[in-house]
């Protein structure tokens, strides 16, 4: 066997990103004769793995291109009906065509009421970013903020409590270890370092060397698989009890053992600051900061007063101010924890009471409180403990309190943005040297850090709940919502109603989201959505398209893709979150676009065009990235590529490099370490006595008075302590319904996208649980169910899913166990057709099944399992 | 002359099929082919169960039943320890196919020959300049064969396998997590050495006598 | 076997192997190769070859020169011509003379070389039945009886196949089953008092056979749990039927009962035609079960 290299006339390497996740990692593409033929990663860079390293999937990414099944012509569909099932009886149309149809609805429906078109945003495919501009697209069309997004992909599984509180404590939209000089970790349901999560080869490298190093990592996880079959211990837990465990963990270490970092908790957390007996902030009267006590000078302050000292801080005491009584909340935090004891927590998460207790002091002793650490020559406390979070904890009811309490635990020992501790991903964009764009994280109201960049909803400052709302997700009402779940949510009418909210949508405007099957209840979603208009730009006809589409574009692959800015502005999800140079790679493109497929953001540009709002698009993108140089703006009246764009951009972004630079195919310049451990070289408070829930719950029961709202909300979550609260899951468990089915990600698979790629799918074939539903042994054979055995999960509103058992030995008794987005029947997609269970259509979606603060989706569900 | 071996490391591997997937690509397999694999199952029992992951590949084992197996000398060791097949002197009796413990080879016939990524869809651009670029041979036996040809063009370039990644196989220059190092077994001071002595590599079945040159490390 | 259910089907269709494909060397995995697809020739040249050797090798005890040679040409013109058949490039069959130094496969082509030129000189020469002839020429038919078996026997990853019964099951089942090609021979051809006085092997080697037999899988369970779970196989929903009806009913139940009816010289044409006929079938019986039911060791 060997190459007959006379076939080759050509023979290069083009540099690129990877586009079959979200991660981002650097990609180059061999090209042989025209044609892709090998994917690998970048050798230097520090965006993905080892050396010129790729994940399986991201190497599979390949058949993009190849895949026959992509769609060449805009598709009109000419069948008025919709639904699962239903043939839309697609015509092929001319670009023009499809442009103008989609152009004169807009412009119609914006006559009326822009908030009347929803958009939607989908980072999951094949042909990722940009990525912050389809929100400032929409708000080109009138379009006012985050509530007009629905969201396929992740969908509301993903997210919206951990983006809310990456937000608000590290100003990143998401967190990981310091595995550069961590010791020991806590994963609570995520797979950071072992194949998902944002950065996800990155931290698969930074991980394997901290593992070989000898960090001990120890995996919170109802079954055993990515994350805790790779761990020192993996700890089974039913999913959505993280909480318990954690406050037990806080409470050993604040009041049994008596640990805690006080001078990291008076210096940077909000614990110092006064509360009155309703556990509002005392503030002063005219400046309307927080008030603290200095002991010291045995006075009370502000909280920014520059004459106390950060050990002078009071943490405990009780004071009077203007005849009221108030105290630190720090202690009413204290009081509160005493109440979670190790026994309580095992009897709730399953985790036995030792194990409780061996981690809680394995955590303390492994912190280190008091050590410093000096690397290149500059001197940090250290403290190698890292507690993370993503989507399998927080994807529930209580999501916020599962987030905060797993937070709780390094805010105690301080172990947050320091070496060894968790990390933000950046939370600030130095420019490149001799560039100009520049993005810095500001100090907001009460001393919290307001995120350099961030998608969607602001984390800070807070906005407090009010109607009438003006957008489909409500999130005038819903203000903590990184996305809305209100477009899901079964009584959806009866909430606009109530809430003020006019403008039924009309039409869906964006990018290859799958929202129909990926989020919760089939049934609802097309309920939802059937009415509107939908155009989406997409590689194939998939599930959504097939169910409700009218119009579908024809959109480029990453690999035929054009793009300058796709991880200029994802550094604070898509760089290395640790002591690592940065690296922004391009989107170069490797072949010539398949067919009439056009890339999505030149679309867009066209329809804003013919709609007559593209001067506001381009305006607002001169505004983002600060372009001040009159020769680089857009200018009114210009209608440019995004690569003309681009032209123009990369000359401000990168200077007199941008040749250099677009030649190469990725910028990386140092990152200063003081920028990766910020967190003592930045003035700001972490908010961790969430006291704005109380505000919320207050301006939630007026509106709630005023409108006589009356569907179930589980208010009592508003409170500014993490504290436990029963996932409806749970209370929907019965003797009928017994099991719970979770769901988790697959490092094969990027939700629905990759069942497509024949390489991915044979692969997908010799896992055991990838296309599989996986039970327990003991509890398989309880049931009288095998291996192979095709099986049904039910629910209580009498949706049910079939799949093939796969039996475990390393999965709680209690779970029933589906990775992911399969189940797949578009005829647009014949690979991923019939692959794998789908587990989202299982997840009820009224109101009481999300997240009352964040809109996370329950994603745990009571079903009965039988035999088919 | 150097004795080409490999030290996997099961600790660091996610299972994340790079290998696998990159190996297709490099060598334009069809579909169901593999050289590569990872094989993932569990040992133990509920609550203290492990997840088992061995990437597993041809060992080019020293004393290698496919070559004892081999009635042609089509399989053959070379001088730097990898087995390959000479295709133009295999005549696919799959002796060496049913010797391997390890089941490390594949019979390319029609059958394989004619497998669409996208059944009933027709070869796409990639598969048939597969076939034109690394065209296999009908009626043979294909395997791993350590990319032979990345090590000799890299060598040529005064590149060295292991090292630098272009002359280093591909599933080993895949790896995000590092958990593959390629080296010369015969080198006392190689990295691959090194890792065989301080972690105490393992080969698999080692039972079978065959003298893999592929280590397991945990 | 039951209804695949659409699911399976369309996820993980089966291949033959038995196994899903994440099962494959994690449980013990099937030999396919020399038995299914085009594989199954190799199982036909093997039984013709070995009766073809057998016949061969009881008719030189008679010096009966018919039976030499429809023996020579069923070994070369089915077995042989069906060996080559079953290469993946037939055209190149000549290079597998290179290797007998290592490969068995390599050394019964030499065998079988030597046996197509000695057997057609024995055959073609007048005196050819002499004692040095003789010997050589049985040596020749035991080595090639056992030639299938042999390549098999050599197969360290499969103990069904290593297992120490295999070779002589081999041998005595090509004597038997050529015995009783010679013996409907003799019977055919009218001489009553040979067929007769040949039942005398029947008795003996359908009785050494049996032994043999139950040997091969007392001995192949308790080798190794691998084995075991080889000699489990010959029961599975596949293999059953062919074990019990094929194996045992034909291979062994039909020729006690013939030959106890034959039992002390009392034989029968048609009884030694049907008892030939259903020794044929127990023996391919036999081989196929023998080489479908071999199973690799998992590799962890």
């Amino acid at each position: 066997m060997t190459y007959k290299t006379d076939e080759i006339w050509e023979d290069k390497w083009v540099n690129t990103t990877c586009g079959v996740c979200y991660c981002g990692c650097s990609a180059r593409v061999r090209v042989v004769n025209g044609m892709p033929v090998k994917i690998e990663g970048i050798k230097d860079s520090t965006m993905g793995g080892t050396g010129s390293s790729l994940c399986g999937k991201g190497v599979a990414g390949l058949m993009y291109y190849y895949d026959p099944n992509r769609i060449k012509k805009p598709l009109l569909r000419t069948n008025p009906e919709k639904g699962i099932g239903v043939d839309p009886k697609w015509k092929e149309i001319e670009w023009e065509e499809a442009l103008e149809i989609i152009s004169t609805k807009k412009k119609k429906i914006m006559e009326d009421d822009p908030n009347k078109i929803l958009f939607t945003n989908q980072t999951m495919r094949a042909s990722d970013g940009p990525h912050n501009h389809p929100y400032f697209y929409a708000q080109a069309f009138g379009v006012k903020n985050n509530g007009n997004f629905i969201i396929g992909g992740g969908s509301l599984h993903c997210g919206n409590a951990a983006h809310m509180l990456g937000g608000l404590i590290h100003g990143a939209w998401s967190i990981a270890p310091d595995w550069r000089y961590t010791k020991y970790v806590l994963k609570w349901g995520s797979s950071k370092g072992t194949g998902s999560g944002h950065s996800a080869m990155t931290n698969a490298r930074l991980r394997a060397d901290a593992i070989r190093r000898g960090t001990r990592e120890v995996v919170f996880d109802p079954m055993g698989n990515f994350a805790g079959g790779k761990a020192t211990e993996w700890v089974p837990i039913l999913p959505g009890t993280d909480t318990t465990v954690g406050l037990a963990i806080a409470n050993y270490i604040l009041n049994t053992r008596g640990e805690i970092d006080e001078f990291y908790l008076k210096a940077k957390t909000n614990y110092v600051y006064l509360i009155r007996e309703d556990g509002t902030f005392i503030r002063d009267e005219n400046s309307d900061k927080p008030l603290v006590f200095d002991n010291k000078a045995q006075k009370i302050k502000e909280f920014d007063d520059k004459s106390i000292a950060y050990e002078d801080f009071s943490l405990e005491g009780d004071y009077e101010h203007n005849g009221e009584k108030c105290r630190p909340c720090f202690m009413a935090v204290k009081e509160h924890l005493k109440q979670f004891t190790p026994e309580w927590a095992s009897e709730i998460s399953t985790v036995p009471v030792g194990t409780i207790l061996q981690i809680a002091k394995d955590w303390v002793d492994n912190a280190q409180i008091g050590s410093t650490i000096t690397i290149e020559g500059q001197t940090f406390p250290y403290r190698p403990v890292s507690s993370v979070t993503f989507r399998g904890s927080q994807g529930h009811t209580n999501g916020i309190h599962q987030v905060a309490s797993i937070d709780l635990i390094s805010q105690l020992v301080g172990a947050e943005d320091v070496p060894g501790g968790t990390m933000g991903w950046p939370s600030k964009r130095r420019k490149y040297p001799g560039g100009q764009y520049e993005r810095m994280p500001r100090i907001g109201k009460d001393g919290v850090l307001i995120p350099a960049v961030f998608f969607s909803h602001d984390p800070w400052p807070v906005h407090t709940p009010s109607v009438p709302c003006d957008n489909s997700g409500c999130v005038n009402f819903w203000t903590h919502c990184t996305l809305s779940h209100i477009p899901y949510v079964k009584e959806k009418d009866y909430i606009h109603e109530k809430f003020g909210m006019g403008a039924k949508p009309e039409m869906i405007f964006g990018i290859a989201a799958n929202f129909i099957i990926s989020q919760s209840d089939w049934d609802v979603a097309i309920e939802n959505f059937k009415d509107c208009f939908v155009v989406q730009n997409d590689l194939w006809v998939n599930e959504t398209d097939q169910a409700i589409g009218d119009i579908i574009l024809p959109d480029v692959s990453y690999l035929e893709k054009d793009c300058w800015s796709s991880e200029i502005d994802a550094f604070f999800f898509s760089g290395s979150p640790s002591n690592e140079d940065w690296y922004v790679h391009l989107q170069n493109p490797v072949a010539e676009p398949i067919g009439e497929s056009r890339f999505f953001m030149d679309v867009y540009m066209d329809v804003a065009h013919r709609v007559g709002v593209l001067d506001k698009f381009n305006e607002s993108l001169n505004n983002y990235y600060g372009v001040t140089d009159e020769e680089l703006k857009i200018k009114p009246g210009e209608f440019l590529t995004w690569k003309e764009i681009g032209e123009r951009y990369m000359r401000w972004v990168y200077g007199d490099d941008k040749e250099m630079i677009e030649e190469r195919g990725y910028a990386t310049w140092h990152k200063p370490i003081e920028d990766v451990y910020w967190r003592w070289n930045t003035e700001s408070r972490c908010p961790i006595y969430m006291e704005f829930l109380i505000h919320d719950r207050r301006a939630i029961d007026k509106i709630i008075e005023d409108t006589g709202f009356d569907l179930e909300m589980e208010l009592d979550q508003y409170t500014p302590i993490p504290s436990w609260f029963v996932p409806i899951s749970y209370r929907e468990l019965d003797n009928e319904y017994d099991l719970l089915a979770f769901s988790y990600r697959d490092i094969l698979h990027t939700n629905n996208t990759t069942f497509q790629n024949p390489y991915i799918d044979e692969v997908s074939k010799m896992c055991p649980y990838t296309f599989t539903i996986t039970l327990n042994t003991d509890i398989a054979r309880e049931r009288g169910m095998k291996d192979g055995d095709v099986i049904w999960l039910e629910n209580r509103y009498g949706v049910k899913e079939n799949g093939i058992v796969k039996t475990m030995e390393a999965q709680s008794p209690r779970v029933v166990g589906i990775s992911g987005q399969g189940g797949l029947w578009a005829d647009g997609r014949p690979i991923a057709k019939g692959k794998g269970s789908n587990f989202c259509k299982l997840l009820p979606s009224y109101l009481r099944h999300y997240d009352p603060i964040t809109g996370n989706i329950e994603t745990a569900v009571a079903v009965k399992i039988y035999k088919d | 002359m150097p004795r080409w071996g490999m030290v996997i490391d099961v600790k660091r591997c996610i299972a994340c099929w790079g290998c696998t997937i990159a190996c297709k690509e490099e060598h334009f397999l069809p579909p169901g082919v593999f050289f590569n694999r990872v094989l993932i199952g569990e040992t133990g029992k509920f609550p203290s169960s492990s997840k088992l992951i061995y990437p597993i590949l041809c060992n080019h084992c020293s004393e290698a039943a496919c070559v004892e197996a081999c009635p042609t000398g089509a399989t053959y060791i070379r001088e730097d320890g990898i087995v390959e097949v000479d295709d133009d002197k295999c005549v696919g009796c799959r002796a060496c196919l049913v010797s391997c413990p390890y089941q490390q080879r594949t019979y390319y016939d029609q059958e394989v020959k004619d497998r669409e990524y996208f059944p009933g869809q027709g070869k796409t651009q990639l598969e048939l300049l597969g076939e034109k670029l690394y065209p296999f041979k009908v009626g043979t036996v294909i395997k791993c064969n350590f990319c032979s040809e990345r090590l000799e063009d890299g060598m040529k370039k005064g590149l060295e396998p292991g090292k630098d990644e272009e002359a280093t196989p591909a599933c080993v220059t895949i790896c995000p997590v590092n958990a593959r190092v390629f080296g010369d077994l015969n080198d006392p001071d190689s990295e691959v050495n090194r890792l065989i002595m301080e972690k105490k590599g393992k080969q698999l079945r080692k039972e079978f006598g065959t003298e893999p040159a592929v280590y397991y490390i945990d | 076997m039951g209804k695949i259910h659409e699911l399976v089907q369309t996820m993980f269709p089966p291949d033959g192997s038995g196994l899903k494909p994440y099962e494959w060397m994690m449980n013990p995995t099937r030999q396919r190769e020399w038995i299914d697809k085009k594989g199954i020739f190799l199982w036909l040249a093997f039984f013709f070859s070995e009766i073809g050797a057998g016949l061969y090798f009881v008719s030189l005890f008679y010096e009966y020169k018919a039976g030499l040679i429809l023996g020579w040409l069923i070994t070369l013109f089915l077995g042989g011509l069906i060996h080559v058949l079953y290469l993946g490039q037939p055209t190149r069959a000549w290079r597998m003379f290179m290797k007998p130094n290592t490969s068995e496969l390599a050394r019964g082509m030499w065998i079988i070389g030597a046996f197509a030129a000695l057997g057609f000189l024995q055959i073609v020469t007048a005196g050819g039945f002499n004692m040095v002839f003789n010997t050589i020429m049985a040596i020749l038919c035991l080595l090639i009886i056992s030639h299938g078996f042999a390549t098999m026997n050599v197969i360290k990853a499969l103990p069904a196949w290593s297992s120490t019964m295999v070779l002589p099951l081999s041998v005595i089942s090509g004597i038997w089953v050529g015995q009783q090609v010679l013996q409907l021979m003799a019977a055919v051809s009218g001489t009553a008092g040979f067929a007769s006085g040949m039942e005398i092997w029947a008795e003996v080697f359908f009785f050494a056979y049996f032994l043999c037999l139950l040997l091969y899988v007392w001995g192949t369970w308790h080798a190794s749990d691998i084995g075991k779970e080889s000699i489990k196989n010959l029961t599975n929903e596949e293999l059953l039927k062919i074990s019990l009806i094929g194996v045992v009913g034909l291979g062994v139940v039909l020729p006690l009962i013939l030959t106890l009816i034959m039992w002390g010289g009392d034989t029968n044409g048609f009884l030694i035609f049907l008892r030939l006929a259903s020794v044929c079938a127990g023996d391919l019986a036999m081989r196929f079960v023998i080489m479908k039911s071999a199973v690799y060791k998992p590799l962890i």
